[in-house]
């Protein structure tokens, strides 16, 4: 009985073998070392950034913002009144509530509160218009960009801030501090066009701030 | 001595009862990486069990991690060995060839496996109409930003990662004057507000006034850890104050220093792109006189300065887009159909179970070829003799 056809493709010393396998593993393992470090990037300045949406690949999940966790600051003192077609959901972490509008386009208005001066109206205002994109004010810049609007809260100061640039970014805030010692941000934020079209709406839920 | 014990290891490595041992320990993985995703969620099952050397337990009694069964990773590693011991331990022969080509194709599911749980990155890109974005962000992993918003064209981003800040020592900020000192760290913390009589860590920006209270991680799919630090400025040999930050407090808080001014914020982890995308428009089609949705896409610009191009490309449901090492599909949608999600996969392994599928098809291919020969050869020298 004739043996098949064994005839050799390589040989080589079998001690290759356990090398050639340990180098494999020594190249695996460097693969998953990975260092921590401080990282570095020179970007152009974004426009105005989105919300942050968190959801696992792979699926079509329901629309962002839906199904929100109850806020931290329930039982509040403030109180507002919505116009026709406007409504409202809970919000999350600082932010107290979501203002579903009839608006259509990128445009968003929230109502976020802070505990105490929040680091005062400067801080917030500059950190709205770096949300913009737009440099921070000083103090005699703050003063002559408020508006003041009296309502049965009491004062709400009231900003207008416009993006520059080819895709405008709009926002119209409302600064109120309630008796509790709580700071209150009412804000109209998104496309200009958008927010100009929302702003009589936003500012009537501004007048009728009220206390419970 | 050394030689006989390296002998009986490689004995031992490209025995068969190995071999079974570990795919036995693969099967109960298995079974249990399946039934703690009802605690841990599917990410967190996966990473705690098939993605990590040693699977840990925390137990009451003991102050300390312990350790309480083999990894996937440490399993699938010594399963590697051991068909790589196995393979080479086989003939080098043409009638061994097909074999060889199956284990070798074998062997690339198994590095492909590793290249994918070792460096596969999974992020997102959010964009809304008419916004250009040019970074995609993590789903889950924060970092600490600190901007230097000086320039008016142009933004210096500092990014500090999580598991960085997680190790509470000084941090010096590389081109700048800024040395950040973790006093404390909460990998999820709930914020409200602080209670009278008490006082905080903060001493500058919206800190001060806020109380922060320890939660315990989120591992469910689609939650967010609220990942909250209070971090100390340093610079020019002074402290500058002490700032909460946290992905719950949403916009960032600033501070000034020598003339540059620079934002702090908690955020989910930015890898930024040489290249930017615009949306153009998004469709979310539905089947008339449903909700059912029929098509989900989004029309994008891709703009890449390094290439020169600038080209529209549609994106939608099983057609992503492929693209400089990463493939973004389309994951999801929000507010009022303005904003689009983009799942980003970059795996450099993406090629390898393809390539091992060819060589294993090919290999048992060659070996029934080969069979198949010797088979009817010896079949003929029968009827022969």
């Amino acid at each position: 009985m004739q043996k098949p056809n064994q005839s050799p493709i390589c040989s080589g010393p079998s001690a290759r073998g356990p090398l050639l396998l340990a180098g494999t593993v020594l190249l695996l393992g460097a693969l998953g070392c990975q260092r921590d470090g401080v990282s570095h990037y020179r970007v152009p300045k974004e426009a105005a950034p989105p919300a942050p949406v968190a959801q696992v690949p792979g699926t079509m999940p329901p629309q962002a913002g839906q199904g929100a966790p109850t806020p931290q600051f329930a039982g509040s003192p403030l109180k507002w009144t919505l116009p026709t077609g406007w409504s409202e959901t809970p919000g999350e972490g600082m932010r107290f509530a979501t203002f579903k509008t009839p608006l259509q386009g990128r445009v968003e208005a929230t109502v976020v509160v802070l505990p105490g001066p929040a680091g005062g109206e400067l801080a917030n205002v500059n950190r709205w218009r770096g949300q913009i994109s737009l440099p921070p004010l000083d103090e005699a810049a703050l003063a002559k960009a408020r508006a003041t609007l009296k309502t049965r809260a009491g004062v709400v100061n009231v900003y207008d801030f416009t993006s520059e640039g080819k895709a405008q970014s709009r926002m119209v805030a409302g600064y109120i501090s309630a008796p509790d010692g709580n700071t209150w941000f009412l804000k109209l934020t998104g496309d200009a066009a958008p927010v100009a079209k929302g702003k009589p709406d936003f500012m009537r839920i501004l007048e009728s701030l009220r206390l419970d | 001595m050394i030689k006989t014990y390296a002998s009986r290891f490689w004995s031992l490595l490209k025995s068969f009862q190995v071999t079974i041992v570990m795919l036995a320990l693969l099967m109960c993985l298995v079974l249990l990486c399946t039934l703690a995703q009802v605690e841990m969620g599917t990410a967190g099952a996966v990473n705690a069990y098939m993605r990590s050397f040693i699977v840990w337990g925390d137990f009451s009694l003991v102050p300390f991690r312990v350790p309480i069964f083999p990894g996937g990773a440490l399993v699938g590693l010594i399963l590697a060995c051991n068909l790589m011991a196995k393979t080479l331990d086989m003939k080098r022969t043409w009638a061994k060839a097909g074999m060889w080509l199956v284990h070798l194709g074998l062997i690339i599911l198994f590095a492909g496996e590793f290249v994918a749980g070792m460096m596969q990155v999974d992020t997102n890109l959010s964009i809304e109409v008419g916004q250009t974005v040019n970074y995609v962000s993590s789903y889950k992993t924060m970092e600490l930003a600190l901007v230097d918003v000086t320039d008016p064209a142009y933004d210096d981003v500092h990014s500090i990662p999580e598991s960085l800040l997680s190790k509470n020592r000084p941090i010096p900020v590389p081109g700048t004057p800024v040395t950040l000192s973790v006093k404390k760290f909460f990998p999820n913390a709930e914020l409200a507000n602080l209670p009278a009589g008490q006082t905080s860590l903060a001493t500058a920006g919206v800190g001060p006034g806020v109380q922060v209270v320890e939660r315990p991680t989120a591992t469910a799919d689609g939650e967010v850890n609220q990942v909250s630090a209070f971090v100390e400025v340093l610079a020019g040999g002074r402290s500058l104050g002490v700032w909460l930050v946290s992905n719950a407090l949403g916009a960032p808080q600033g501070f000034v220093h020598e003339g540059r001014a620079y934002t702090l914020s908690m955020r989910l982890l930015r890898q930024y792109l040489p290249y930017a995308f615009t949306l153009k428009q998004f469709r979310h089609d539905v089947y008339p006189g449903t909700d059912i949705p029929k098509n989900f896409s989004s029309l994008v610009q891709v703009v890449n300065p390094s290439r020169k191009e600038s080209r529209e490309v549609l994106i939608f449901m099983n057609q992503p887009l492929r693209y400089e090492g990463k493939t973004f599909y389309q994951a999801s949608f929000g507010k009022n159909d303005t904003l689009s999600v983009l799942s980003v996969v970059e795996n450099p392994g993406w090629l390898l179970p393809y390539v091992s599928c060819v060589l294993v098809s090919l290999g048992l291919l060659v070996h029934f070829t080969i069979v198949l020969r010797r088979s009817l050869k010896r079949r003929q020298e029968k009827l022969e003799g």
